[in-house]
């Protein structure tokens, strides 16, 4: 396959200078002098992308990502090194950021796809088929500004992907829409790429970099620490960044939880304690029958503001099988910024796991998963207790029915056996 | 010969779309303007009428100012002095204010200039009716010098688009150029024959008032309009040269600049 991105050896340099007392350097801008030392946002970056392959690019915050992206994409030059691009470039960077909210959908989607590249002929054609696609066909006369945010993305997406590009900047599209919207622009994604267009995705999440790209660029402080298939870099990327809770976790004395377990630091609690987990209480308790509601209430402690945590919070059998795994973030709850203590809790309506013994783990994780402020593992017990006995995790209600043809059918249709509910 | 070709028409290509970018955010600024207005559309009319009016009447009764035809002579001097002014008072903000096409792979930046100066010279042009009608009214007939005024409207784009560019640029990094702008437009119109006649400064003065461009080409149009005479040749020349090197000039700057645009917003 041919490649359409090609860069080698980039590098981009910034002023290492805040901003603000740069800005009366009007020197600069006349001149272009650089007095002060150079920042490295990216050094030494090579690598290629083929049409139709798709590759992830996954880092913490800071480490380069979105000025790859934004290099990529023609927006600044680079510094040192070549970058070749071969193809219309389309990005969904900044999702209907373009949006006027006086105008129309219609004279805004028409306004995107001119200014992402079409001409003024085919923007029109194509109206339609992305009206369909963002399921807009009642609102696209309305303003702008009275649409929800979820509207807004789902447009901005719909024209950005319609744009017949042939090299596609992503970040994080995640975010639009609902589930059965986002699996729809999963399918689209997947479309352009039969189509021979190469993607190049921004993401966080190491189950996207799995499942959808090949291969994936792993940033660190503007270096490439891997390029290598996206299982292997997603697989690495993760084990890193749990050492890196790891390295992070102070040397703080044990504690005791108010149920009587040992909280021992980097055994069973690990975290840089920006945020603790002041306790864990299960309601109605730590014994629970089978298929009988469970409630998980988390008391946190914040020792300064933090912008969205992730609470998470899952089930393993001792083990270490995970039964369930959830997080605010993939449920989408609305955490702005916390600060002082507080509780929050998760709400299971009901837990249909087979009798046994379990452990509740509680963590609470940077905005970007980057490190966690605190995570207690295998430290709350739970008890799931029930009369008939399972082998296996699950133990959902289920009953048995029998459909007896026995000759001439001297008893009829289905009946009974047995049941057994939780 | 097939590459050359493919060539041509993609280049063809690049101009149709640059015309269609042009068409598509020069409608989005005047619909911006006006869409949510009750009178809408008709603001661009009424506000110079309103002028008018208000500076013909305040000029004329209230300070007994003693030129010929004084309302078309101010008219002109507004319009022709208006599209400078609003023009310049925008462009701080182009590029500043429009983040999401800086972010944009493969927008060409040096349109937004020409599109902001377009609108606001579109703004004249709606407003010239009523001038000629006014003109009419005040027993000026039409001259064939009338035809040099698309001639004057060049040189006063080029004189505005190339300020506006380095303008622009300069606002990303020092954001307060765009409030000295303001105050200097302010000051610009007060040494501008808008509203008085160059006839009433003192003549030791005028070789400054010369090296505001303005000056020049209020002069031309009035001659052009009021007396139907043809424009001064060597002021127009003058002008369209440093028009000419503004644009070039100031077009470079912008352009040398471009690239760090993104890190700067």
């Amino acid at each position: 396959m041919k490649a359409l991105v090609k860069a080698e050896g980039l590098g981009k340099t910034f002023t290492s200078q805040p901003v603000t007392s740069r800005r009366l350097h009007l020197a600069d801008f006349a001149w272009r002098t650089h007095r002060c030392e150079p920042l490295w946002a990216l050094r030494n970056v090579s690598f290629e992308v083929a049409a139709g392959e798709m590759m992830g690019i996954v880092g913490a915050n800071g480490a380069g990502k979105s000025t790859l992206l934004r290099l990529l994409g023609g927006i600044g030059k680079p510094t040192v090194g070549s970058l070749q691009m071969h193809g219309r470039i389309g990005a969904l960077l900044d999702l209907g950021g373009g949006f006027q909210g006086d105008l129309t959908g219609r004279e805004n989607s028409i306004l995107a796809s001119v200014v992402a590249g079409l001409l003024k002929d085919e923007a029109v054609e194509r109206l339609p088929e992305i009206v369909r696609f963002a399921e807009m066909e009642d609102f696209i006369d309305a303003p702008v500004r009275t649409y929800s945010a979820g509207m807004t993305m789902r447009l901005a997406f719909s024209v950005a992907v319609h744009t017949k590009p042939e090299i596609m900047l992503v970040d994080e599209y995640l975010a639009v829409g609902d589930l059965a919207f986002q699996a729809k622009c999963n399918t689209r994604i997947a479309k352009l790429r039969e189509a021979g267009c190469a993607i190049v995705l921004v993401s966080h999440s190491m189950d996207q970099i799995r499942e959808q790209c090949d291969r994936a660029l792993w940033l660190r402080q503007g270096m490439v620490v891997a390029c290598d298939s996206a299982k292997a870099v997603a697989t690495f990327y993760e084990q890193e960044m749990r050492e890196g809770s790891l390295r992070r976790t102070p040397k703080i004395s044990s504690r005791s939880t108010n149920a009587g377990a040992e909280l021992l630091p980097k055994e069973n609690r690990f975290g840089s304690m920006e945020m603790e987990i002041a306790d864990v209480i299960l309601h109605p308790g730590a014994k629970i029958g089978c298929g009988e509601p469970l409630g998980i209430e988390i008391c946190y402690e914040c020792k300064s503001a933090l912008k969205s945590p992730i609470f998470s919070v899952s089930i393993t059998q001792p083990d270490g099988t995970v039964c369930f795994d959830t997080n605010t973030q993939s449920a989408r709850v609305p955490i702005t910024q916390l600060d002082g203590t507080g509780c929050i809790r998760l709400n299971i309506d009901r837990l249909d796991l087979a009798p046994g013994a379990y452990f509740v783990n509680v963590g609470v994780f940077d905005s970007d998963w980057s490190h966690a402020y605190d995570f207690h593992w295998h430290v709350y017990q739970l008890h799931v207790e029930g009369g008939s006995a399972h082998k296996g995790i699950l133990a959902p209600p289920c009953r048995w029915a029998m459909d007896l043809r026995e000759r001439e059918s001297e008893v009829n249709g289905k009946f009974l056996v047995g049941t057994t509910d939780g | 010969m097939s590459a050359s070709v493919i060539n041509r028409s993609s280049h063809e290509h690049a101009w149709r779309h640059l015309a269609d970018l042009f068409s598509v955010l020069f409608s989005r600024d005047l619909k911006i303007l006006y869409k949510r207005s009750s009178l809408g559309f008709g603001w661009a009319l009424v506000t110079p009428l309103l002028q008018l009016f208000i500076f013909s009447f305040v000029f004329r009764h209230a300070l007994q100012m003693h030129v010929e035809n004084y309302a078309s002579f101010v008219f002109i001097g507004v319009l022709v002095f208006g599209w400078f002014q609003g023009a310049l008072s925008l462009c701080g903000g182009l590029i500043t204010g429009s983040k999401s096409l800086v972010n944009q792979p493969g927008f060409p930046l040096t349109l937004l200039p020409h599109v902001m100066v377009s609108v606001r010279m579109f703004h004249l042009l709606i407003a010239l009716p009523i001038l000629f009608g006014l003109l009419w009214w005040q027993g000026i007939r039409p001259a064939w010098s009338w035809i040099s005024l698309p001639g004057l409207m060049a040189v006063q784009y080029l004189l505005i688009v190339g300020l506006a560019y380095p303008l622009a640029a300069l606002n990303v990094i020092f954001r307060d150029t765009q409030h000295i702008v303001a105050v200097l437009l302010q000051l610009i119109m007060f040494v501008t024959p808008v509203f008085y006649s160059l006839d009433q400064v003192p003549p030791s003065l005028h070789a400054w008032f010369h090296l505001n461009p303005m000056v020049g080409l209020i002069q031309s149009w009035r001659d052009v309009l009021l007396h139907g005479n043809w424009p001064d040749a060597l002021v127009m020349g003058k002008l369209l040269a440093v028009g000419s090197m503004l644009l070039f000039v100031g077009r470079r700057t912008f352009v040398n600049q471009s690239d760090s645009f993104a890190e700067e917003l």
